[in-house]
């Protein structure tokens, strides 16, 4: 990442500056202080120093995401959700947050490709258009998924125009295939459901990770349910069957690990037991399908607690229509008809799985429909291509089967925002706006429409994909007048047509600025009918699973990576360093297998192994994890891209592993260091996390909390004014990892690379510790936000030789840059390791544009300077500005930092802990509440909140 | 011998002295007076005609810059006032031809202080506090000092600056309040 050559000074070049700063200082007089350049004429509403929001829609595969945009002179420069965005409560994905990044990207494409040269949209034209118009087979236009119903509009009007027709797929390579397959054919359509984690009391997690940063509405639900007010509760109870260690498992109140092959009998035999507990099958269901699944053999089998098994069982029943019952996009579709099936039969059809708004379905094509037009296109049946959106060249992950069809295609159309693998075999590579330039909107419930709008011009000689395709259809079509130039002018001409209520008294013009401004719509549309489970398909699904012969080697679970996803955001160096929430592993994916299958094997993390499957292979570094089901392999894709400067040779591309149900394990004897984050993983027996079931909560509640008497060894502080605290709660916290990135935009945090990482010199000012507590084969998961404590009498203050560090009147522990000598005493005498040292100078490796990201809120450190959490004093400052413009004082809820803001969850509060009103005091003052190593005496100002836990019974707590 | 050694010890204490001297930021900074792109007059336009400072530079009490005024806000007086004076007439092409006027800047501070003009005008702090006898500027230029010291001094005893009706006893004397 950085070359030390690069910034090394040396003592002549260092000498011969000094010089020539005197010699110029003493010798010409007042230095140019540069130019201020006003408006010619001020657009209305901008004032510079002033921060913009305007809302917008991120989309990724079949989901929408409704975001403000916050903007400053122009710049579009930090995400956060849009609270008119129903379920998502004003949060985002941690992706979503992160893709501001992406609009700056150094590598985008600036101006078309034609040929392999830099060329403009005119020649890019005159190559494709006259093809296309003479085109006599079909052309071939392959997307990601459209999601928006004016998408949908222009590839008809484009089927239209083409003289030889349209074959169009969308394939999204990391949404899997298996649940809408199971969609169709238990309940006839692909609509996809919303899953009511706010509705639910008894989750059952089958190989699915329904608490992944991106679930934004599932996270907002599972913490809605999970930080009651005292030990009664109400709180639901999470149950994880999962091969693989997920952030669900590690949320989870009972985990099992549980074989991905196993997951569709083990669902059929809880439906079984349901079943002869008196819980009626659906219609058409044969209760003799379900017959050779037993609950207590399938126990055995897999070593899990059978008193666990049917205490869920009875769990289940009791919640009736408050279960749900949730399978992951890697088991097979038999898998999701059994989920289905149990789902219908305690009436959580239609109450915690929710299909009353759900879209029209969008048929994804699979990998297997992917290959085989991949193959049609070899055999020379189209005549051109177009691929928009996901990169097929990297993703389909057959290098001949792609080489043959690029020969089979005699014009290959690129529209993306980069030269990647796709653009590199295609004639004509388009730059595409990105999303944050562009016109869209998108459908993600039958009563909702998200809009999206540019937050700022294009950067470069850029075009919207929608605009690139209408622009053939413009020229293709005989009516060229039917079609505007534009995609805005489109968008609004479906809107007038289709959206705008008829015989509204608004007039459109306003109509259509109230939907742009709040960014969302909400229409009246009727609830759908009740989706009817078809019991044919529900036996035929039993039966398939009966079928599935135990797979031979190692079982893999491929799932899209935590921060790159299906690779899209590779070359993003701020999700690249967001490490896995599990593993804590930056920079690349390793293959994580169980401890007994590592001691069995003689291997440990970093140990490289190559993975064999149907004439396929990969070489990976592995990850011993503990709670990994033995015989079960998992990965992340998304990694091994070929193409992009930060993106290029990072991890392994498992792709080519795709769609194998196992593979065969062989160590290569090579290894490799991994950029962990975290590397220690015991408490040690120390009470740093905590974490409490319901009946010890109860306990401890009873028992009163123990005061220890702390000696000081300073006169207490005292805050006039008030005193800024912030309370977080570890039964609320998922460890999605939202907060980090939430934190590295808001505070420009530098990337620091691989080589750093492996150094322990990551800048995160915010991270999620993970711990590991019990045996590693089942292991309790700890996770807990952790930044700068601002300790009242802090231990990084008193070691300062300069007083670069202090503490100010309202509790902030403040760093004074500029005053900073490097020392590095502070950092050693920090008992939570949250201060980072700025060891290089990051910031002038940023290669333009992107530091236009860089909030002009907050100093961009230079090296040698010590750095941590400020509790996001830009936006205290900023609070507090305003308030007194306004004429008032502060509020409670004035000052949001970036973290809390971001939390899907609600588990970070911040205010004023003087206020005996406020929430943070209250939640202060709460019997979950500690202070992380307050033995100290340093008076942390962070409370956190125990976690919570609600097994089904105490001997199970510790047993499963 | 230690003559010598002192001699040294000296001529680089002074070098040092001198060179740190010469080379810190704001020693030219002021008086200094740039010449404008357009010789736009304070005196006449704050002093003579008492213009409100806020009326073009309208964002002080709004947001952290005050704000230099747009083309368009001169205009508002000059499509009719004075329109056969040469440097009118360059201002008014400039304001047809839609581009932006680029005037030095004489006001900067350091990149890591985050001044705010908000919390100071709204509380009454004259604009002449920092800016000097802005009305009697013919060209604009740096009356004060903007070093830290002068900060302070007005943070810790702000009532010579304030108008007399004001409560205000301290300003913040934090790092946090300039430095983040």
């Amino acid at each position: 990442m950085i070359e030390d050559a690069d910034i090394r000074l040396s003592r002549r070049r260092f000498l011969g500056l000094m010089g020539a700063t005197a010699a110029f200082a003493a010798g010409c007089s007042r230095p140019d202080r540069g130019a201020i350049v006003p408006f010619n004429k001020r657009p209305e509403g901008v004032t510079p120093g002033l921060a913009d929001f305007y809302a917008s829609t991120f989309q990724e595969g079949l989901t929408a995401y409704g975001v403000l945009v916050r903007i400053r002179e122009g710049r579009p420069l930090h995400l956060q959700g849009n609270d008119e965005h129903p379920g998502f409560r004003g949060k985002t994905s941690p992706r979503a947050i992160a893709d501001v990044l992406r609009l700056y990207d150094p590598d985008r494409l600036r101006r078309p490709i034609v040929d392999g040269r830099p060329s403009d949209w005119a020649r890019a034209e005159a190559r494709i258009l006259p093809a296309l118009k003479a085109a006599r087979k079909p052309v071939l236009l392959l997307s990601g998924a459209l999601l928006s119903p004016t998408r949908r509009a222009l590839v008809e009007d484009l089927r239209k125009a083409l003289p030889g027709g349209l074959v169009h797929a969308a394939w999204e390579p990391a949404c899997g295939e298996s649940e809408a397959q199971a969609s169709r054919a238990c309940f006839g359509d692909e609509r996809r459901s919303r899953l009511r984690l706010d509705r639910a009391e008894v989750v059952v997690s089958l190989e699915t990770d329904l608490l992944a940063g991106e679930r934004t509405e599932e996270i907002a639900g599972f913490a809605s349910k999970r930080a009651p007010a005292g030990p009664e509760g109400p709180m639901n109870r999470l149950y994880a069957f999962e091969g693989a260690m997920s952030l669900t498992g590690a949320n989870s109140d009972h985990r099992t690990p549980w074989k991905p092959s196993r997951a569709a009998a083990l669902a059929f035999a809880l439906a079984r037991a349901l079943h002869r507990k008196g819980v009626p099958l659906p219609s058409g269901v044969d209760a003799a399908a379900l017959a050779p699944f037993d609950l207590d053999a399938l126990a055995r089998e897999q070593g899990a607690s059978a008193s666990l098994l049917h205490g869920l069982v009875d769990d289940l029943k009791r919640a009736g229509r408050a279960a749900l019952v949730a399978a992951g996009p890697a088991l097979p579709p038999q898998a999701h008809a059994a989920c289905h099936l149990l789902n219908a039969m305690l009436g959580a059809e239609g109450r915690t799985v929710d299909a009353a708004f759900a879209p029209p379905g969008e048929a994804l094509a699979g990998l297997q429909d992917l290959r085989g037009l991949l193959r049609s296109a070899a055999a020379g049946k189209f005549a051109a291509a177009v691929f928009w959106q996901a990169n097929f060249g990297y993703a389909s992950a057959d290098p001949e089967l792609w080489k043959s069809a690029a020969a089979g295609l005699p014009l290959k159309v690129r529209i993306g925002l980069h030269a990647d693998e796709t653009a590199q075999a295609c004639e004509a590579a388009l730059p595409e706006h990105h999303w944050l330039e562009a016109w869209g909107d998108f459908e993600p419930a039958s009563d909702l429409l998200c809009l999206q709008q540019p937050a700022v011009g294009p950067l470069y000689d850029t075009r919207q994909g929608e605009e690139i395709l209408l622009g053939f259809a413009r020229a293709l079509s005989k009516d060229a007048h039917a079609l505007p130039a534009d995609y805005r002018e489109y968008l609004q001409r479906r809107w007038r047509r289709e959206v705008y209520p008829a015989g509204s008294l608004v007039p459109f013009e306003s109509f259509w600025q109230a939907s742009l401004h709040d960014g969302v719509l909400r229409r009246r549309a009727a609830p759908r009918p009740p989706r009817r489970l078809d019991g044919r398909a529900v036996n035929a699904a039993a039966a398939a699973a009966l079928a599935v012969p135990p797979p031979p080697g190692f079982e893999l679970l491929l799932s899209p990576g935590a921060g790159v996803y299906d690779g899209r955001y590779a070359n993003n160096g701020w999700l690249q360093e967001l490490p896995d929430p599990v593993t804590k592993l930056t920079w690349g994916n390793a293959a994580a297998l169980s401890p007994s299958d590592a001691q069995r094997l003689r291997l440990q993390d970093g140990d490289v192994v190559r993975l064999e499957a149907g004439g396929r292979s990969a070489e990976i570094p592995v990850v011993v994890q503990p709670g990994q089901a033995p015989g079960v392999l998992s990965a992340a894709l998304g990694y091994g891209r070929r193409s992009g400067s930060v993106a290029s040779g990072v991890g392994v591309d498992l792709y080519p592993l795709l769609g194998a149900a196992s593979v065969s394990l062989t160590p290569t004897g090579a290894r490799e260091a991994l950029p962990f984050a975290q590397r220690h993983h015991s408490l040690e027996g120390r009470d740093a996390a905590r974490s409490l079931s319901l009946s010890e909560y109860a306990e401890s509640r009873r028992k009163g909390r123990p005061e220890r008497p702390l000696a000081r060894l300073y006169p207490p502080q005292r805050f006039p004014a008030r005193k800024w605290a912030m309370a977080v709660d570890l039964s609320a916290c998922v460890g999605c990892g939202a907060c980090v990135v939430a934190c590295q935009s808001e505070n420009n945090v530098p990337v620091v690379g691989p080589e750093r990482v492996l150094k322990g010199r990551e800048m995160h000012w915010m991270r999620i510790d993970r711990y590991y507590a019990g045996p590693p084969e089942r292991p309790r998961v700890l996770l807990q936000p952790m930044l700068c404590q601002h300790c009242d009498d802090a231990p990084c203050e008193s070691v300062c030789p300069v007083n670069a560090t202090n503490h100010d009147s309202e509790g902030l522990n403040q760093m004074a840059y500029n005053r900073c000598v490097g020392t590095r005493y502070c950092s050693n005498n920090c008992p939570y390791k949250v201060r980072r040292f700025n060891f290089f100078e990051y910031a002038a490796q940023t290669r333009e544009p992107a530091g236009l990201a860089f909030n002009p809120e907050v100093t961009v450190r230079p090296r040698g300077v010590m750095e941590k959490c400020t509790f996001c004093v830009q936006r205290i400052q900023e609070a507090k500005a305003a308030a007194r413009a306004a004429g008032r004082p502060l509020r409670e809820g004035d000052v949001e930092p970036a973290c809390a803001a971001a939390c899907p969850a609600g588990a970070i509060v911040f205010g004023d802990l003087r206020d005996p009103s406020s929430r943070v005091s209250k939640l202060a003052l709460s019997d979950r509440g500690y202070r992380v190593l307050e033995e100290l005496g340093i008076r942390p100002s962070v409370t956190y909140l125990a976690d919570l836990t609600n097994p089904a019974g105490p001997e199970e707590r510790r047993g499963a | 011998m230690r003559i010598l050694l002192g001699a040294i010890a000296a001529g680089l204490l002074l070098t040092v002295l001198a060179v740190g001297w010469a080379t810190q930021t704001d020693r030219l900074a002021q008086g200094y007076a740039p010449a404008q792109p357009i010789p736009f007059s304070h005196r006449l336009h704050a002093g003579s005609l008492s213009i409100p400072c806020l009326h073009c530079h309208s964002a002080a009490d709004r947001s952290r810059h005050a704000g230099i005024p747009a083309v368009e806000v001169c205009m508002e007086c000059h499509r009719v006032t004075k329109t056969e004076s040469p440097a009118i007439v360059q201002l008014k092409a400039l304001f047809d031809s839609g581009r932006p006027l680029e005037w030095k800047r004489v006001h900067s501070l350091p990149d890591h202080v985050y001044f705010d003009h908000r919390p100071h005008v709204n509380a009454g702090v004259d604009c002449r506090s920092c800016h000097g006898p802005v009305e009697d500027m013919t060209v604009i230029s740096q009356a004060m000092s903007l070093r830290m010291n002068r900060c302070l001094a007005c943070h810790r005893a702000p009532r010579p600056s304030l108008p007399a009706e004001s409560d205000l006893q301290r300003a913040p004397e934090n790092c946090h309040a300039c430095h983040r």
